[in-house]
């Protein structure tokens, strides 16, 4: 290896290593500011070649062969597994030290834009995160970075993927630090922060510096600051709603006996079909957003009402049936349709009432739902001001958004992309009890340094050996075969000891503790210590195949527990 | 000591058989742990220190699911070995399970070559040659049919990881008694190797472990092969020359293995277990 593949060895970065992850950082930024624009002007081509078709009675099957495509190129081309990938990084960055496959810098981006470019409810910025965090992830593996230098780069990608696909490098840093990495410290904000303006830097020179969603400026009173709790309860039951929408239909789609590829198109033309009559379901739907946030959506209330409930079901049969895609951007439309239709339910109820824009409370609903669904009340509030460019309305924004999200805990505690995790105990975010003791292997703690004893040895013999030897536990091996039989503590030789007649009549296999509980190699050290505690015992011996080879001690593992929360938590 | 452990991906099918045959007769020689996985997935992850590698298995993995169990501890205990299985407690994705990667060798199968399964285990292809690459284990490629190894031979061409391999030619004939005889593909002078040997103080071991030293000056790869005793495990070192070579003029691991019959034991650059 040439020296200037390790940038870590150039004199410059040798003084501090935050300057390197600052430089890799803007590198990570630069390229998932790329991935993003590169889809988005994918998607775009492809909504518009396909946009010549659409007004054709059999065009629903335009949502169903681009999920099959998508399916198809993910399971057999990739080899990858379907989804959105959101949950995917945050399962590395918790167990893995963020390490991600090299094929997920592209794959989500290919798959996602047949969905999506099809006509499929879903939204292009989670895949853009996964391709983004693939980035930083394997940038770090080809520089050799540690594992919490490629965690930041990971932060990284799918900051700088945020940033360049809205437009918004604040929403991109407060969507890393509060939903994909759970932690901001003084180290890896800075990089994060570099990427994020990387990738934004990127978006605006390839597409411009617009705001995604501009609007006229609301005038907010104190009316519609209270009213806004409204948006908040709707937009939480909206966010429960599609949550639960998108977990059935995943179930639904798994009984059905077929390959995954006809799944996702039988998902595919059932949107298809919806979108025939209420064609604001199909795609990302930011047109609809634009419209509705401008107060220029014409429909009344109860199409409103109906179209938001399409929305969720157009987005849980694309995404729940095996298509790619992301939920920010349904998030998006559905919240932006329970804020238009609450805002016509109170027009309708209170017609003397001066209400705000409606495009004010579509805005809000967004916040609301976006909170809600990722239970990320920061991200929510900031996202909306920087993509709608509202920061006159930040005071029910953030009302809105922390209500929301205080809902949707209460009935649901984990968010929709760490449900799955939290339910098999795979969210380790730092510093955490369940994190430590996960980052620590049995390999690591075992006390190797035991002097296994015979059981056909005499206590005389037995006793000499104890007089040698420093520790209290010694484990008993079968002369022959060498098989593990049992346990032999200094308490166990106590009531012999004295008795010096007994030294040659009393053998250690006659005394040893036979029932001795085990621990396997791979064993789970919580599981272990839970085992310990329910046993009180301070040490066990670890046995593999019926052969000792170490002891594991509650001493050895605080001793090292200690060392690693150190390591997690001094920056 | 700590107790070695093989990592076996059990393939219910007379190939898997002989692969596993071979499992359990090299971890009886070296003493090791004989550690099974039996798939129910298509495709696994590793995740290794610094890379992830996910492993796409040919469909012969999954067939007959209910007696592969059954048939693995048969043969294992017919070889006189007492198995341990690995069921995967983490997934990436609901079908991806996670392969714990804490071993101290790992077997692959030697398939007869075809080009679909130069993506799936059984091939020197880019799958096994990224685990060898990544790993901190070293691979056995195992014999098509089970074969019985009485002796051992290192390739030893001076390289970073010929020494790697040397130094588990000394590890495994310190353990099983075999004798060792290094083979060299002469690059350079004898001398020149000699010193190499003394520089990375390996010199004394060599004295005391190493039965014959087979130099080779002249002839080409396959008159050097030939004298590769039929029942040898022979280790070397992996070959990293990258994929456009590799692609241009071919992997020499590949025509190793293609020309010789025995299992060989490969070590990567991220091998540290000895020295």
């Amino acid at each position: 290896m040439k020296p200037w593949i390790y940038p870590a060895q150039w004199a410059l970065f040798k003084m501090d290593d935050r300057l390197l992850m600052m430089f890799i950082g803007a590198i990570v930024g630069t390229c998932s500011g790329f991935a993003a624009v590169v889809l988005n002007h994918s998607l775009l081509f492809l909504l518009e070649w396909l946009s010549q078709w659409r007004q054709h009675w059999w065009a629903f099957i335009l949502p169903a062969i681009g999920a099959a495509l998508s399916s198809l190129f993910l399971e057999k081309v990739v080899k990858e597994g379907a989804g959105h990938g959101v949950p995917e990084v945050i399962y590395s960055v918790s167990r893995y030290g963020g390490l991600l496959r090299l094929r997920s810098t592209f794959s989500r981006l290919v798959s996602s834009c047949l969905t999506i470019g099809s006509g499929g409810s879903a939204g292009p910025e989670a895949p853009v995160v996964m391709s983004g965090s693939a980035i930083g992830s394997n940038i770090a593996r080809f520089f050799s970075l540690n594992d919490r230098q490629r965690v930041t780069l990971v932060g990284c990608g799918a900051a700088g993927a945020i940033s360049s696909i809205f437009n918004a490098p604040i929403a991109g840093i407060v969507f890393t630090v509060e939903v994909i990495l759970g932690e901001w410290t003084a180290l890896n904000i800075i990089p994060i922060a570099i990427a994020a303006v990387a990738g934004t830097e990127i978006s605006r020179a390839l597409q411009g510096n617009q705001i995604v969603f501009s609007h006229k400026v609301f005038a907010i009173d104190m009316g519609d600051i209270i009213a806004s709790i409204g948006v908040a309860v709707f937009t939480a039951a909206a966010a429960i709603l599609l949550t639960h929408g998108l977990r059935s239909m995943h179930k639904i789609s798994g009984k059905v006996r077929a390959p995954m590829w006809i799944r996702a198109a039988i998902g595919g033309s059932m949107v298809g079909i919806i979108g025939l009559s209420l064609p604001v379901v199909l795609g990302e739907g930011y047109h609809s957003v634009h419209t509705m946030i401008e107060g220029n959506f014409s429909s009344g209330l109860a199409f409103v009402a109906i179209a938001c409930l399409a929305k969720i079901i157009a987005t849980s049969l694309t995404l729940g049936w095996g298509g790619s895609g992301g939920i920010f951007a349904p998030c998006l439309v559905i919240g932006s349709l329970v804020g238009l239709a609450y805002h016509r339910a109170l027009s309708m109820l209170w017609p003397s009432a001066d209400w705000v824009n409606e495009g004010c409370f579509a805005l809000l609903g967004m916040a609301g739902l976006i909170s809600g669904m990722l239970q990320a009340p920061l991200t929510g509030i900031f996202l909306i001001v920087e993509i709608t460019g509202g920061y006159a309305v930040i005071l029910p924004l953030i009302m809105v958004s922390a209500i929301s999200a205080t809902l949707c805990h209460y009935i649901e505690p984990s968010s929709f992309y760490l449900k799955e995790l939290v339910d098999r105990g795979h969210l380790l975010r730092p510093g955490t009890d369940a994190r430590v003791l996960s980052d620590l292997s049995i390999k690591e703690l075992l006390e190797t340094d035991c002097v296994c004893v015979s059981q056909n040895m005499s206590l005389r013999d037995f006793v000499k050996i104890v007089e040698n030897s420093r520790r209290n536990y010694y484990p008993v091996e079968n002369d022959e075969t060498g098989e593990f039989v049992g346990m032999l503590h200094l308490d166990d030789i106590r009531p012999y000891l004295f008795n010096r007649m007994l030294y040659d009549a009393v053998l250690v296999g006659q005394i040893m503790n036979p029932h001795v509980a085990t621990v396997l190699p791979d064993e789970d050290l919580s599981k272990i210590l839970r085992k310990m505690d329910s046993q009180r015992l301070f040490s066990m011996p670890v046995v593999v195949n019926n052969r000792f080879v170490g002891m594991i001690s509650k001493a050895t593992l605080l001793d090292k527990y200690r060392k690693e929360l150190m390591v997690q938590t001094s920056f | 000591m700590m107790i070695s452990r093989l990592l076996h991906i059990f393939q219910n099918t007379p190939l898997g058989r002989e692969t596993l045959l071979q499992a359990a007769y090299f971890t009886k020689k070296l003493r090791a742990s004989l550690t099974i996985y039996i798939p129910r997935h298509i495709k696994f992850l590793m995740y290794f220190d610094n890379d992830v590698v996910q492993v796409d298995l040919d469909h012969s993995y999954l067939v007959s699911p209910d007696t592969a169990h059954d048939h693995a501890v048969e043969i294992a205990r017919e070889a006189g070995v007492e198995p341990s299985f690995i069921e995967p407690k983490h997934f990436t994705a609901s079908a991806l399970p996670d392969i714990p990667t804490d071993f101290d060798y790992m077997i692959c199968p030697r398939s007869i070559s075809n080009l679909s399964s130069k993506l799936g285990l059984g091939y020197i292809g880019p799958k096994v040659q990224s685990i060898i690459n990544t790993a901190n284990f070293p691979v056995l490629i195992a014999s098509h049919v089970y074969k019985p190894w009485k002796n051992i031979v290192v390739f030893f061409g001076g390289s970073a990881n010929a020494f790697n391999a040397l130094k588990l030619g000394f590890l495994i004939q310190n353990i099983t008694n075999f004798p060792l005889t290094l083979f060299t593909y002469a690059e350079t002078s004898f001398e020149a190797y000699q010193k190499e040997i003394a520089d990375q103080g390996v010199e004394d071991e060599l004295g005391l472990r190493v039965e014959d030293w087979q130099f080779f000056e002249s002839g080409n790869l396959t008159d050097y092969l030939y004298n590769v005793p039929h029942d040898a495990l022979v280790i070397l070192g992996a070959f990293n020359h990258g994929l456009i070579r590799d692609i241009m003029f071919g992997n020499k691991l590949e025509k190793i293995q293609t020309s010789i019959t025995n299992n060989l034991l490969i070590v990567g650059s991220r091998y540290s277990a000895v020295g």
